[in-house]
């Protein structure tokens, strides 16, 4: 266990140096991240007029919502997905499936480096933004659940991704499903819209679907309500649940994983 | 003229036959292009329903608006965005030599390497959303059909700028795939109706990153909201395209390499 620990933190030590090369990459979120926002900004300005509430949520909940999502954004951002499917197309998987480590613990690691780097370039820098310039109220009703929520939501991000570029054992060319499965993870997580705006119907199948653990659960711990489908939890409640899903998540990556490395073959590189 | 043509057929005919190769794969990202180019009408009409609006513009005037930006990405992603990937990577790669020893000029060439028909999906979705969105507004008259042609080639030029702007960035910022990223987020302000932005955000997206002209004046004339003044678009993109050739061709002259 030890010793795993000390790899975890070498492979995440040595991508946040490698990544570290090349901040400009992530400094760009500086100017994305403010400008998207600036345009949520004047939307829900023009939609606020001569209304208190919009199902439930002020205009300050709102921009709240659209702050506290990016940020989460950016720090449980994940590219597992691309990277697996990259290596077992090209052949290079082969030279995981040697290493006395398996290539999700890997793939875990390097994500841990590459993140606590944006820490520092994206997160951070943005995170000010929003306070000082846009004046968000970004203060978390519960800091110790909001957190929580946050790492889980972390966790739950990679796992889902990772099980995507698991697709690529299966699939000769998994490039279309991976985008179009991460486009409706996105839509179906709540980045562009709170989920409390889909009809009741479709808010009942995504209370039971995973994409709300990453992005929109942990940003309405952090506002300090939770109400998806007609179904209000407490904060304890949601992130309990929260980790149960991360839990059920990360089984059943473990499974795929597993039939995956059957299917492998690989011939030299 | 004639050997441009033949040329744009030889590629498109290429480019078709290696899609063809990877149908399940093509036929994927085309309805990703098609569900992508839905999602921020989906919200739109999420919003709607849930009785809020943008001030003075009914449901299916906004969808216009939008529906607008779709169609003119439809046309200029196929034909001019796919050189922003082939800058990308063949600068990264060094091998963008190639391009320069090919018998056409450079940007010619790396619009017809970075040619892709996946993206003619956009085209369908912004077809559906056009035609849903006119059967909720009243039928424009045929001047306001012709101010609208004219200003949907203004409003392509205008993308085709943008690629070369992104496309000659990127012989200086070696690789950065966030350009797309960049431009997703300035044009967000170009699928929204102009005047929910505040005085100077509007003058801002008219004159300066002229993003507003994309979608919100094609529809505005199209709604019969703008006169005949509103064509001074069609000179401001003209300009626009120069500037952007200029541009990328002037970046051209940072690309270094060592030999492929």
């Amino acid at each position: 266990m030890k010793r795993q620990l000390a790899m975890i933190r070498a492979i995440g030590f040595v991508t946040y140096k490698e990544w570290a090369a090349f901040r400009s990459h992530m400094l760009a979120s500086l100017l994305v991240g403010p400008v998207l926002f600036l345009v949520q900004v004047f939307i829900w300005q023009a939609m606020f007029e001569g209304k208190e509430t919009i199902n439930g949520l002020t205009f300050a909940q709102m921009l709240t919502y659209f702050g506290v999502s990016t940020l989460i954004h950016y720090i449980s951002f994940d590219f597992a997905d691309w990277n697996l499917q990259m290596l077992v197309r090209s052949g290079k998987f082969v030279t995981f499936a040697l290493r006395p480590m398996p290539h999700w613990l890997f793939a875990l690691a390097q994500k841990l480096g590459h993140r606590s780097l944006a820490l520092g370039v994206e997160v951070l820098p943005v995170l000010l933004l929003f306070l000082f310039l846009f004046q968000v109220n970004l203060m978390p009703a519960s800091p110790g659940w909001a957190l929580l929520s946050i790492v889980l939501s972390f966790f739950m991000n990679f796992f889902i991704n990772y099980c995507v570029g698991l697709t690529a054992f299966w699939l000769v060319r998994a490039e279309g499903v991976r985008r179009v499965f991460l486009l409706l993870k996105d839509v179906c997580a709540g980045v562009f819209l709170p989920l409390s705006f889909f009809p009741e119907v479709v808010q009942k199948l995504l209370f039971f679907l995973p994409f709300q653990f990453i992005t929109y659960l942990p940003t309405r711990v952090y506002i300090g309500e939770y109400e998806l489908a007609g179904i209000r939890l407490s904060l304890a409640e949601a992130v309990g649940l929260q980790a149960l899903a991360v839990l059920i998540t990360a089984g059943l990556t473990l499974a795929l994983y597993h039939a995956a490395l059957k299917r492998f073959t690989g011939v030299g590189v | 003229m004639k050997e441009l043509l033949a040329c744009w057929a030889a590629v498109i005919r290429v480019k078709l036959a290696e899609q063809m190769a990877y149908r399940s794969h093509f036929a994927l990202s085309v309805l990703l292009l098609v569900i992508g180019d839905l999602v921020v009408p989906l919200v739109t009409l999420l919003v709607y329903r849930s009785g809020a609006s943008f001030p003075g513009w009914s449901l299916h005037e906004a969808l216009l608006v939008q529906a607008v930006f779709v169609l003119a990405k439809g046309i200029a992603f196929p034909f001019f965005f796919g050189m922003i990937g082939t800058t990308l990577s063949q600068v990264r790669e060094g091998t963008f030599d190639l391009l320069l020893l090919r018998p056409r000029p450079a940007m010619l060439m790396a619009m017809l390497l970075g040619f892709d028909p996946e993206d003619f999906g956009r085209l369908l979705s912004g077809a559906v959303l056009f035609g849903f969105a006119l059967s909720g507004v009243v039928v424009p008259h045929w001047t306001s059909w012709l101010q609208f042609a004219l200003l949907f080639i203004a409003s392509i030029a205008i993308l085709c700028a943008m690629s070369l702007f992104l496309s000659g960035l990127l012989f200086r910022w070696v690789g950065s795939s966030r350009v797309f990223d960049i431009f997703d987020a300035m044009t967000g302000f170009g699928m929204y109706p102009g005047t929910i932005f505040s005085k100077t955000m509007q003058n801002i997206l008219t004159y300066v990153l002229p993003i507003g002209l994309i979608a919100f004046v094609p529809a505005s004339a199209l709604l019969g909201r703008s006169g005949w003044g509103s064509l001074w678009a069609l000179g401001s993109a003209a300009l626009l395209m120069l500037v952007g050739i200029w541009y990328w061709n002037r970046m051209l002259k940072n690309y270094t390499s060592a030999g492929g």
